[in-house]
């Protein structure tokens, strides 16, 4: 448990002081969002009129059974995707229909993503794919890589920075993948399924690293589980039940 | 400003660690099929310009000279010719000139007949002018005052049954056999054959010369003039500005470059320049379609990377200008193997076993700008199709390139 513990002392000394935490305001407003999918002629109703707050410095978990729009919903918040109606402010901003170029900048600044299945770039070692995103920002080059390699060792990875994704573990790769999420300091960052795939030891230990990133570092989090035991993990808890809102803790 | 832009940095990154993570045999597969079509870049062009500098040399140094002198008034011969010849040697870029002039004839030997342009020359001065001396067979060429006659194997025939006008020559005749002429002017002369050249350019092979002063005995009446002098200038560019500086030195002339004797081979040369820039445009076109088709695989194996690299936050310029870096990088590896080939395997072996050609041997011609042309043509080839297929792929929505 170590790393995990690490990771939020590193992370903390960069965003301490930047004073971006206020509980009052909702990082996250979403109304009404609707998301139809269209497959030929038949129409998918994923989400279905979802409306909910992610309190700024939350950690918001998202829960319900295998098709039941979590993943659609987290990938609408990440801006990954374009719902069909309804609106999405993000920190006082509409962003459903903000053009890609915005989003792109939202998404490389403000919002980290952990994939279900990692999602790294198999071209890059472990420490290129975490710096990857502080490099498409314009960082200095010292900053970003001496950034990636602390991230790195922090999550216990530091003698595994110069393999290739295709040589860690499943769960080395999440804690690659979640580095990499951090890279930028994001406010909020979005796990779908973050153990999905790991053993329980690694999920346990995902899981850890998330909400102390929550409550040390006061990252806002938002993450998607079917498991119901990840419900402990979380402040606020959304359940959804084909495509709405079934109930909220 | 930054001097290199971050989107330019993160590609170059990103397109480093894809070649460096490539497999090498389909590396090595496009560098090769670029290298390919730049190698045809640089053969075809370079032995369509041996072609037509091969033929243009023929003409010139076997047939026409660089200008023709012609007299434009009534009478068919230039006066004063040697005082002429004399004021035009004398111009600048003038290298020589030596005057000609013709009677048609009739051949006879043995029991063939044929016809043809009897031309009196002077033998030193066709040498300074003409290279027709360097292409005998059989024999020697004339000098001063030789009462022997030169004969074009087309003529002579000379057994060489392969050559594409035989049926009317005469077939036989060889060095030091007699032939009977019989001038237009109806005067009967027998010449013993004192050699027989071979131009491989028919037009030259055609003809028949005999020296100045044989033909001043035939034909009394050309005495001190000239029905044309041959001109041989210093280079290319002369010859126009020459032209213009003879006409002004004497009225009633006609000047002709060298272009207006090229009969057939004038449109040869204009065809050849037509079929260089189609086979151009063809290279081009494979060489574009070559890079599509790689890119295009290539994206499409990595869709799910580049869904990736736009839901991290790479934009469509950084993950763009990632394959156009790589698309420029196989193409210059491609220009520089295409180049290296072509100077030390293709021209060298092209020089030992030219191609043969009606008109005798064509090497190929090439110059450091062909290069430079056929590497940029490549070069822009690579980048327009290698930007198309990842444009394409930046057009599918974020989700589907990750998820399906």
């Amino acid at each position: 448990m170590d790393w995990t513990v690490s990771v939020i002392a590193v992370v903390s000394s960069v965003v301490r002081g930047l004073s971006l935490v206020h509980p009052a305001i909702p990082m996250y407003d979403v109304r009404e969002l609707t998301k139809i999918y269209e497959i030929g002629k038949v129409k998918i109703r994923a989400l279905d009129a979802v409306s909910l707050n992610v309190p700024d410095g939350g950690m918001v978990g998202i829960m319900g059974r295998s098709g039941s729009g979590k993943s659609t919903l987290l990938r609408q918040l990440g801006l990954l995707d374009r719902p069909t109606s309804g609106t999405a402010v993000f920190d006082g901003r509409e962003v459903t229909r903000l053009p890609e170029s915005q989003r792109i900048t939202l998404r490389l600044r403000y919002i980290g993503y952990v994939f279900q299945e990692y999602a790294l770039l198999g071209e890059l070692t472990a420490h290129q794919n975490v710096y990857l995103p502080g490099m498409m920002l314009g960082e200095k080059t010292v900053d970003y890589k001496q950034g990636a390699a602390r991230l790195l060792e922090t999550v216990g990875l530091g003698e595994r920075m110069g393999h290739y994704p295709k040589e860690l573990s499943g769960g080395e790769q999440q804690r690659v993948a979640i580095a990499r999420a951090m890279i930028n300091r994001p406010r909020l960052l979005l796990a779908d399924e973050p153990c999905a795939n790991l053993d329980t030891v690694s999920s346990e230990q995902v899981m850890q690293t998330l909400v102390k990133l929550n409550e040390d570092m006061k990252v806002t989090i938002v993450f998607v589980s079917h498991d119901p035991m990840d419900r402990r993990y979380a402040r606020n808890l959304v359940v959804l039940s084909d495509g709405k809102v079934a109930s909220r803790e | 400003m930054r001097l290199f832009p971050k989107y330019l940095r993160v590609a170059s990154f990103l397109a480093y660690s894809s070649v460096v993570r490539s497999n090498l045999g389909v590396i090595v597969l496009t560098v090769l099929i670029l290298a390919l079509a730049g190698l045809n870049l640089l053969f075809v062009p370079g032995l369509l310009q041996g072609l037509v500098d091969g033929a243009n040399a023929k003409v010139k140094d076997t047939y026409a000279g660089s200008l023709v002198v012609e007299s434009n008034s009534e009478n068919p011969l230039i006066v004063d010719s040697a005082v002429l010849m004399n004021s035009i040697k004398s111009m600048p870029g003038v290298e020589s000139a030596t005057p000609r002039n013709t009677l048609g004839a009739e051949l006879a030997f043995s029991n063939e007949r044929t016809t043809c342009v009897v031309t009196g020359v002077v033998p030193e001065g066709e040498r300074s002018v003409f290279t027709i001396d360097r292409y005998m067979i059989e024999g020697t060429y004339l000098t001063d005052d030789d009462s022997w006659i030169v004969l074009g194997v087309q003529l002579a025939g000379a057994d060489q049954a392969d050559i594409e006008l035989y049926s009317r020559s005469l077939k036989n005749a060889h060095v030091g056999d007699v032939v009977s002429v019989t001038y237009a002017n109806g005067v009967k002369k027998s010449y013993r054959i004192k050699g027989i050249f071979k131009t491989d350019f028919i037009q030259t092979d055609l003809q028949a010369f005999v020296s100045e002063t044989e033909f001043e005995s035939v034909a009394p009446i050309v005495k001190g003039m000239a029905g044309s002098i041959r001109v041989k200038t210093a280079d290319e560019a002369s010859i126009l500005p020459l032209a213009a500086m003879i006409m002004r030195a004497r009225a009633g002339l006609r000047v002709s470059p060298w272009e207006d004797y090229a009969g057939i081979m004038r449109s040869m040369t204009s065809s050849f320049s037509v079929i260089n820039t189609i086979l151009n445009v063809v290279n081009v076109l494979v060489a574009g379609i070559t890079v599509f088709i790689v890119t295009y695989i290539d994206v499409t194996n990595r869709r799910r990377q580049i869904g990736i690299q736009r839901a991290i936050g790479i934009t469509p310029g950084s993950i763009v200008m990632t394959y156009v870096l790589r698309a420029t990088f196989y193409a210059l590896i491609a220009v520089g193997v295409a180049g290296l080939v072509f100077l030390y395997a293709v021209i060298p072996l092209e020089a030992k076993y030219p191609f043969h050609f009606p008109f005798g041997p064509v090497y190929l011609i090439f110059g450091i700008h062909d290069m430079a042309r056929a590497g940029l043509i490549l070069l822009s080839a690579s980048l327009v199709a290698s930007f198309l297929p990842v444009w394409l792929s930046l057009r599918i929505r974020i989700m589907d390139a990750i998820w399906g």
